[in-house]
């Protein structure tokens, strides 16, 4: 099957993208931008990959669960599962892993944790856009055990990006690392590619994306794409 | 002022002693170690509270001689044993990164604080 998959999209919980992030929504727009495969990443949290999963199964939208974690060096990294629980165990344990400073909701928005039908569940007390307990050594291996993907984001970025935070792109076990959309591919060096929207709102949904040909959207299918790439 | 000279200051703790013990030219202060990688110089100690093998790959490509992890930031095992074959030394302490900035200075200067 051909898939054209953006796999960096935040909902509204992380609290720096729109509230019009809801599941539904965010698989409305993808299905309109041409996109039959997405993964949700908020910024350290997966408290909305429950009612996200339910969106993309009711929607027929194949996804993965992802998230997108700060490390101690301040560099943000994409986890994407395909399996719910992986997903929401390594959540837990990064969410765990973060400092207890409460969220500010009027300096830095909201953290709502919603439901399928938009009904607020709560709100993720912690401040989720701060350095979890994480190095980027440690979190991969947490994520590989687990059977998830681990993926630089924006490399690029002028904040945020490993290349930013240290300098130099580390010789590590990365499955990729991700570009800005007309990010310039010599920095990738000898890793595999992914370009995606790190969409906040859903206009941008699909304004970057990657094209794969699999028999199925699963980790381990992703990974010998990508592999085959370099 | 060598590195050795470390060893003795009150409330550092050497996580890390096998190092080359050379002569501190300077300092460094910073937790973005992209900076650091830019601006400290050879022969200097960083003062941070980035404490990953990461620091350590960025210390030995810029001449580093010793880092110093400020805030009791915990350092791992993987952290020490590549200090070690980089023969970069590792003190741990309590103190915040300016007043170990501000004691490193002015020991450097000569004019130790008592």
């Amino acid at each position: 099957m051909r898939y054209r998959a953006d796999f960096h999209i935040h909902s509204c919980l992380s609290p720096c993208a729109s509230l019009e992030m809801a599941p539904r929504a965010i698989v409305g727009r993808a299905r309109a931008a041409g996109l039959n495969a997405i993964a949700l990443c908020d910024h350290n949290c997966t408290f909305n990959l429950p009612a996200f999963a339910q969106a993309c199964a009711a929607e027929g939208m194949e996804c993965l669960y992802g998230m997108e974690v700060s490390t101690l060096e301040e560099a943000h990294m994409l986890c994407l599962f395909d399996r719910l629980d992986a997903a929401m165990e390594m959540g837990e344990r990064v969410y765990d892993s973060l400092p207890p400073i409460p969220n500010r909701s009027d300096r830095f928005g909201d953290q709502p944790i919603i439901d399928l039908d938009e009904n607020i569940l709560g709100f993720a007390e912690k401040f989720l856009i701060g350095a979890s307990g994480y190095d980027l050594g440690t979190l991969l291996k947490e994520v590989h055990a687990l059977g998830g993907l681990f993926v630089p984001a924006h490399i690029d970025r002028a904040i945020y990006g490993v290349i930013s935070q240290l300098g130099f792109l580390p010789d590590e076990d990365f499955d990729a690392v991700e570009l800005m959309p007309a990010g310039d591919p010599a920095l990738a060096l000898r890793y595999p590619i992914l370009r995606n929207s790190d969409s906040h709102w859903l206009d941008s949904i699909g304004s970057a994306f990657n094209e794969f040909e699999l028999e199925r959207l699963t980790v381990e299918n992703i990974r010998a794409a990508l592999s085959a790439r370099v | 002022m060598k590195v050795s000279d470390i060893e003795t200051f009150e409330g550092f703790c050497c996580m890390q002693d096998e190092y080359t013990d050379a002569e501190v030219l300077g300092g460094y202060t910073s937790d973005l170690l992209s900076d650091v990688m830019a601006n400290a110089e050879e022969g200097s100690v960083l003062i941070t509270i980035q404490a990953h093998k990461n620091t350590v790959a960025v210390a030995s490509l810029t001449g580093i001689v010793a880092i110093i992890v400020c805030n009791n930031r915990p350092v791992t095992d993987e952290v020490l044993t590549a200090a070690a074959r980089e023969g970069i030394a590792v003190f741990q302490t309590a103190s915040n990164q300016f007043n170990t900035s501000s004691l490193m200075a002015q020991h450097l200067n000569g004019c130790p604080a008592r």
